[in-house]
């Protein structure tokens, strides 16, 4: 802001000081880098001093990373993850897109599943594991039922209550111009759902993450979850935070992809809804 | 000559008076034929299946009487409430203090945010195995997960609500010479409480989910115990009991939250800062 002469000569027969005084608040970088230093180092000195077998520290963390990341079984329970993740959650997609749609666009589908949805969305997946494993076995069929299940009904109740605000004037408009069922859905309805169905997408990475790692320390014989409770049990507690903080990083980016891709996909809408 | 009423128009133009009955009308009823439907077939092809493998309605009704009698399911819900009512607890309590100083001092903020973050972007049931190392399997490991799982959404929430606090009634506040302890109980405290509690509202949900995994991987006491047990013991009925006493425990325990997010919160549609 400029300023003009009268207030230049106020200002300097004032003799105010020209320069803000430091304030940590003008350097909250500063604040965040240090933040991160600090804990590190006190992590590292003080992880030091603890019994190995129940805490690690920062260094010992990084040499476990490089040591079991070359190592094939590392690698294989990683594959086996992503590979259940994978296959789990797109299932979850297609099935929990489509029933939204339905039940959205449909009263009596609705009428017809809500009892069931609700139910089911409001049960704790992870009570489901037990049983599950009793069906499927320790195999990867439970475990993608896991997957499955957790990714499902974020996905659903997003389409579903994205379907619910689809503006009745654009449905209108569709159908006075002549538009069939199937336009109506593919121009229309589709579009103006797709930033509730990105957000329950995101949503659904995260719980599908979880379902995967819950389902995995509970079968406890291949992926990142079985990998968890061996070099616990095993009070191997460096090796433990290497699948710890590799799962966070897959969270983190897994999220910030979706979110990319929501921006580019559906530009049209900020609203997210979480439930 | 008198404008004709609306009945002499209906009457001229021979339209129908009564709008055509339609089965939407009555949509409990259809989700009542769907829910009678889905039972009579559970309880029909349920009781032609393996009991080891599968139940039926029937069964399941006897088994949750059996249980209730035996005092069995009364003392273990109890011990999982007692559980879960402390680590929530505990969680609302740091969560709401911490998240409002974060929310008040921005140097603060910046500070613990990149601790926050790495932390809440860890799944938290990928530190269950650890926390059972550090821990044991009693009672102090589940109340641990529970704080876990639970203190991320109102600490986040809270910090939230207190940053958008809008800045003309802390300015009020300052003009006519309210101490910070004033600010902060009669103006910061009450302008965050909404956003409060719709952290409470995602908490409790993830605190169940963190109950029941403590106790599924324990398997010592409480409901997740039970389902762990059965489930190794083939008593699928006994199970089922337990998953529908964990379903109707997550209704409930969202319902009181809402109900009391409507009580508490009344003044949701307040002015926002615009900074």
């Amino acid at each position: 802001m400029a300023l003009n002469t009268l207030e230049q000569q106020a200002l300097a027969e004032l003799d105010l000081p020209l320069t803000r005084p430091f304030r940590l608040v003008d350097h909250l970088g500063a604040v965040r880098a240090a933040s991160i230093i600090v804990v590190i180092a006190l992590w590292e000195i003080f992880g030091r001093q603890v019994n190995p077998l129940f805490l690690s520290y920062p260094s010992a963390i990084g040499r476990a990373f490089l040591q079991i990341v070359v190592t094939n079984e590392f690698q294989r329970s990683a594959l086996g993850s992503l590979h259940v993740f994978a296959v789990g959650l797109s299932v979850a997609l297609v099935l929990g897109i489509a029933i939204g749609l339905l039940m959205g666009r449909y009263r009596l589908a609705e009428y017809l599943l809500d009892p069931y949805v609700y139910a089911l969305d409001a049960t704790p997946r992870v009570a489901l594991i037990p049983l599950l494993l009793l069906w499927f076995g320790l195999g990867n069929s439970s475990k993608i039922a896991i997957v499955f299940l957790s990714g499902l009904f974020p996905v659903l109740m997003n389409t579903f209550s994205g379907v619910r605000t689809v503006s009745a004037q654009l449905v209108e408009v569709g159908r006075a111009y002549g538009a069939g069922e199937g336009k109506l859905f593919t121009k229309v309805i589709l579009p103006a759902t797709l930033p509730f169905i990105m957000a329950g997408i995101r949503l659904a990475v995260g719980r599908a993450l979880i379902g995967i790692i819950t389902a995995e320390m509970f079968t406890a014989v291949t992926g990142m979850g079985a990998l968890l409770v061996r070099y616990s049990s095993a009070l191997a507690t460096d090796k433990f935070f290497v699948p710890v903080i590799l799962l966070a990083l897959l969270g983190v980016i897994l999220s910030n992809i979706v979110e990319k891709l929501q921006k580019h996909l559906a530009p049209w809408k900020e609203t997210e809804r979480a439930l | 000559m008198a404008h004709p009423t609306d009945e002499q128009i209906i009457e001229e133009l021979g339209l129908r008076r009564d709008r055509r009955r339609s089965i939407y009308d009555h949509p409990n009823l259809i989700r009542l034929a769907s829910v009678t439907v889905f039972l009579l077939l559970w309880e029909f092809f349920g009781r032609k299946t393996d009991p080891i493998l599968f139940t039926y309605p029937t069964a399941v009704a006897e088994a949750f009487g059996k249980l209730i009698v035996s005092g069995e399911l009364i003392k273990q819900l109890a011990v999982s409430l007692s559980a879960l009512a402390v680590g929530f607890l505990a969680s609302l309590a740091l969560g709401v203090a911490l998240g409002l100083v974060l929310g008040m001092s921005r140097t603060v903020e910046a500070f613990c945010e990149p601790v926050i973050n790495a932390l809440y972007a860890t799944p938290q049931v990928a530190l269950t195995p650890l926390l059972m190392v550090w821990l044991g399997l009693g009672f102090s490991v589940k109340v641990v997960v529970v704080f876990l799982f639970a203190f991320f959404p109102i600490l986040i929430n809270t910090a939230s609500g207190a940053k958008n606090v809008s800045a003309a009634m802390v300015e009020v506040a300052r003009a006519y010479l309210a101490p910070p302890a004033q600010i902060l109980f009669k103006v910061i405290c009450p302008a965050a409480l909404p956003f409060i509690m719709a952290g409470v509202r995602i908490a409790i949900g993830r605190a169940l989910v963190g109950m029941i995994v403590a106790e599924l991987f324990t398997a010592i006491t409480g409901l997740g115990a039970m389902l762990s047990l059965y489930g190794n013991i083939f008593e699928t009925a006994k199970m089922f009991v337990v998953i529908v006493v964990l379903a109707v425990l997550g209704v409930g325990l969202i319902r009181a939250t809402q109900w009391l997010e409507r009580r508490l919160a009344t003044w949701k549609e307040t002015e926002r800062a615009v900074s």
